[in-house]
């Protein structure tokens, strides 16, 4: 016996017959105002930059990789002492907790910063951190910074692990810093 | 003396009704109600309060001016206020003040993070100050002693490490010098405040003006993690707090416990944490090769050589040493008994004869046993053949700070003068070795009327008051202890509430092991068990060779018994000698076959008894360092290697088992136990403790050398006692921060005698007795009787272990 839908049919509707006219402009109108957009653009030249040979110039307030700082005595012989004491303070604030500092106290033979204490160890694993700048807010010495370096990429996850020395040292400039008003 | 009576009364804080106990202070009473008042100087703790720093200002209605909340006691119907402008104030104007000379290196400041002053600037303060004018400069960082930095621009005078020095330690070392601005903390000659106890002004001083050295620069307080424990190097037992960095102690803080400590700590417990940490730590297995040398060996190997104990079946012992928990004594136990049929284990350190099983459980009857806080409110407390400082540090301040505030009268019998002589009613001296005689002659001045300070002392006792407690020294003879009970018996101690006897034992968790079964003749909770040797016994049959292996389980006889030659020869004459331990000290450098290394109390999962019952929990705060394994599976490993299916996994399943065995321990579990530990003689298990049968006749009394050995002036020889200071310990000698402290011999005299053999106070002086020579520096003690003469033991050389008989010559080097 042949199978009675009875009530349970439901009637499909569907668009009204298209004309040949409204296809084509379905097809090749709307294209083309897609294509005014892009044509209009290849006017302006292109904008790619050919990284890394060309990089894009950062803002002066960019968080970039972080630095610290020493006192600057103007002599590369006799660098100045560490501002950072060893405080912990970045340590505390950072979110992504990456900082580690391991404090020591000076002594008069073996004096590295201008305070009672300095910073054995001081590391920031970089692969952790968010670059949110909280380090450099807490520093009651601004003995850390961001600087402007986002080129920081490493074949193995260890090497991302800044130490004191990376980090004091001078880094090279290798991101131009984008002039006044550009 | 009895407890203070606990009346509620209520009061008006800032609108709302509280309800408090009558006589607390009004700070407490508004921290209870949720109203925080800010205070620096004010410490519980410290006794009376002095109102010195001024933070605590509160507006009373009816007194005109603002009143420090501190130092004022709650009465019915007052009505404060904490958060009026006036207040505020006062609040904001003492801050301004205090930061007038404090000097804003909260970077490089130790206390930076954990800090009083900066949370209540924080909270109370006005966020900036007036002033321009230069802050008060002094010369710092300076060492106020070998262990605490003093920063003096940055005391803010609370007087809370003066008030401890002055009345809690009561060593009077700590002033104030100079006045106005320029006052400043400090001993009155510049002398290192060097003091058993003087680490706790660390904790109290609420500015960093007080710092650790060992922990400077260490950690920030976001850095670390704490870890609560018990301190396992005295029985004391005192409720720690360890603060741990990257898997490694760093500082020790008191935790605070009424039952045990008070919230204090000495300084041993707080520093000696630095042993966990050195290099000459044991941190692998050591096995003795073919050529004699200690080798560090694999776990294997370890287990294999000294799985050989199963050759020596039934020719066995075990020594175990005070640090061990109860859950290896336990199983240590079993591994004798079971495994290798042997009863010949002992734990009783000193010179402890044979085991009278029905002594040890009359005087380990609930009913007879004093708590560590009845020390403080009793009537009467007598300190018999003991030195709390040395033997109890804690114990020291707890009597103290109940003649001091309670009025417990004090007395005390020892051989040696204490430190509490001064604080005492009366202080009695008997010759060493002389208990017996000394006790026996107490009994007798109970009953019948006469003079003399013994009979002095038996008024006391008879009617000084309901309370009496008396703390004994474990190194009270046998006979002593008998005598010791039937005058407890005679005075109805196990009947009076807050009366009874406290025993304080050389080893830390002696009472524990004990009562986890390692003892020669008695089994888990003071039960029977097959007869044993006792320690003295094992070292004359081991030198005898009778016995083929000696397990020793965290203890260097050499260094913890009495009679080193005999032990000497014991450890050479034993076939087989396997030890565990944390250091290599001397004896087991020279004669172990195997050291297995031992767990810190750190590190350690398990349970200690206090002295007065207390169970307490030693949880792992740290990692293990190297290879080393944790006791119990050690023990379990071993058992397994000698044919003993112990059964044991876990630490749970080790204390489950114990649970088991000791009928008074039922019902115990570790969640019970908790952080504050549970005496276990306030539990209803206790009834389970076996009732002690009659006790033997009092016959051996006069078989103590002393009480009938020749009389001093005979020869010019003196009458030798030994002491162990609080210093003399493996931990303390291999801790940086303590090398100053290290005992050594110090011999100390009677000035009649120093006198007569002209040897002047700290110099170098021998001692000899049949032909045994130690080196030591004189000290002279007014305390000392004439006639007798105190050497160190237990310390690493020149140790008074060596010596046999009662008798010194001691001469001028």
């Amino acid at each position: 016996m042949p199978y009675d839908p009875g009530k349970d049919v439901i009637e499909v509707v569907r668009h009204p017959p298209r004309s040949a006219a409204a296809s084509t402009y379905r097809i090749f109108g709307e294209t083309l105002r897609g294509m005014k957009t892009t044509l209009a653009r290849v006017v302006e030249g292109p904008l790619t930059i050919q990284y890394p040979e060309e990089k894009t110039p950062v803002y002066p307030r960019f968080r970039g990789r972080h630095k610290l700082h020493r006192f600057e005595t103007g002599d590369p012989d006799n660098p100045g002492l560490e501002k950072c004491v060893g405080c912990s303070l970045c340590a505390a604030a950072c979110p992504a907790d990456c900082i580690r500092v391991v404090a020591a106290e000076n002594t008069p033979e073996h004096r590295v910063s201008a305070g009672e204490r300095y910073a054995a160890v001081y590391e920031i694993n970089l692969s952790r951190c968010i670059f949110c700048g909280y380090c450099e807010v807490a520093c009651p010495f601004d003995a850390i910074t961001m600087g402007h370096d986002y080129e920081m990429s490493d074949y193995t996850r260890s090497d991302l692990i800044f130490t004191k020395e990376m980090l004091l040292a001078e880094p090279l400039e290798r991101t131009p810093l984008r002039a006044a008003g550009e | 003396m009895p407890r203070p009576e606990r009346k509620l009364i209520s009061l008006t804080i800032d609108g709302r009704e509280v309800q408090a106990v009558e006589g607390t202070m009004l700070v407490d009473a508004a921290r209870a109600a949720d109203v925080e008042i800010p205070y620096f100087c004010y410490e519980p703790k410290l006794g009376a309060p002095v109102g010195a720093c001024r933070m605590c200002l509160v507006e009373i209605e009816g007194i005109p001016k603002l009143q420090t909340s501190c130092s004022t006691p709650v009465r019915d119907g007052m009505v404060v206020n904490t958060t009026v402008e006036r207040v505020k104030e006062a609040q904001n104007s003492i801050v301004e003040f205090l930061l007038v000379n404090h000097p804003l290196d909260c970077p490089v400041c130790d206390k930076g993070g954990e800090c009083p002053l900066q949370d209540i600037t924080f909270g109370w303060g006005k966020g900036r100050t007036r002033v321009i004018e230069p802050k008060r400069h002094f010369v710092k960082p300076l060492a106020l002693s070998p262990l605490i930095a003093i920063d003096r621009e940055r005391c803010i005078l609370c007087y809370r490490c003066v008030r401890f020095s002055q009345e809690i330690a009561e060593d009077w070392q700590l002033i104030f010098t100079e006045r106005g601005a320029h006052t400043f903390v400090g001993t009155h000659d510049g002398h290192p405040y060097v003091a058993p106890f003087s680490g706790n002004i660390i904790e109290l001083c609420p500015v960093g003006a007080l710092t650790s050295r060992p922990y400077r620069f260490r950690a920030r307080p976001w850095d670390v993690e704490g870890s609560g424990g018990v301190c396992t190097l005295c029985p004391s037992q005192c409720n720690v707090e360890f603060t741990v960095r990257d898997d490694k102690v760093t500082r020790v803080l008191a935790r605070e416990n009424p039952g045990v400590d008070d919230g204090w700590l000495c300084d041993k417990g707080r520093f000696a944490y630095q042993a966990i940490h050195v290099d000459e730590r044991i941190t692998t297995p050591l096995v003795r090769g073919a050529d004699g040398e200690l080798r560090p060996a694999g776990w294997d190997e370890a287990l294999e050589a000294a799985g050989a104990l199963a050759e020596h079946r039934g020719r066995a012992a075990a020594l175990i040493g005070g640090q061990a928990s109860n859950e290896e004594a336990f199983l240590l136990a079993r591994l004798l008994r079971e495994g290798l049929g042997s009863g010949d284990i002992d734990s009783r350190l000193g010179a402890a004869g044979e085991l009278d099983l029905n002594l040890m459980r009359a005087l380990a009857a609930p009913a007879l046993q004093a708590s560590v806080s009845d020390l403080e409110f009793a009537h009467i407390v007598l300190v018999l053949g003991t030195e709390p400082i040395d033997d109890s540090p804690i114990l020291d301040l707890r009597i103290r700070k109940g003649v001091r505030r309670n009025g417990v009268k004090l007395a005390i019998a020892s051989a040696r003068p204490s430190a509490l002589d001064h604080n005492a009613k009366l202080a009695i001296r008997f010759a060493p070795g002389g208990e017996a005689e000394f006790l026996e002659s107490l009994e007798w001045a109970l009953g019948t009327p006469g003079s003399g300070e013994t009979h002095e002392l038996a008024a006391l006792l008879r009617d000084g008051g309901e309370e009496v407690v008396i703390l004994w020294g474990e190194s009270l003879s046998a006979p002593a202890r008998a005598t010791l009970l039937r005058i407890a018996d005679r005075l109805g101690l196990a009947e009076r509430q807050g009366a009874g006897l406290l025993e304080v034992p050389l080893g830390t968790n002696a009472r524990g092991i004990r009562e986890a079964g390692a003892l020669p003749g008695a089994g888990p909770g003071y039960g029977e068990a097959s007869p044993g040797r006792s320690a003295a016994q094992i070292a004359a049959a081991a030198a005898a060779g009778e016995i083929g292996a000696l397990h020793l389980f965290q203890i260097d006889p050499l260094r913890e018994l009495p009679d080193r030659d005999g032990w000497e020869r014991a450890l050479a004459g034993a076939k087989l000698v396997v030890a565990h331990a944390a250091t290599l000290t001397d004896g087991l450098a020279r004669h172990a076959d195997v050291i297995f290394p031992a767990e810190s109390g750190a590190e350690k999962d398990g349970t200690v008894v206090h002295p007065d019952g207390r169970l307490q929990r030693l949880r792992s705060a740290i990692r293990r360092p190297g290879e080393v394994r944790a006791g119990w599976q050690v023990l379990a490993d071993l058992a397994k290697r000698v044919g003993l299916d112990t059964g044991v996994l876990t630490a749970g399943m080790a204390f489950r088992q114990l649970i088991a065995a000791v009928p008074f321990y039922e019902g115990l579990t570790l969640e019970a136990i908790g952080g504050r530990g549970l005496r276990w003689p306030e539990t209803e298990a206790a009834a389970a403790m076996p009732a002690p049968g009659p006790l033997a006749a009092a016959a051996g009394a006069s078989a103590t050398p002393a009480a009938s050995g020749p009389r001093a002036e005979a020869n010019g020889h003196l009458l030798a006692g030994t002491y162990r200071s609080i210093w003399a310990a493996s931990e303390v000698e291999i801790s940086p921060a303590l090398r100053f402290a290290v005992a050594e011999q110090v011999v100390e005299l009677s000035p009649q005698d120093a006198d007569r053999l002209g040897i002047e106070d700290g110099a170098a002086v021998r001692v000899a007795q049949n032909g045994t020579r130690l080196r030591g520096r004189a000290a002279i003690r007014s305390g000392v009787p004439a006639g007798t003469a105190f050497l160190a033991a237990g310390i690493a050389e020149e140790s008074a272990n060596a010596l046999t008989e009662p008798l010194v010559e001691v001469s001028k080097l």
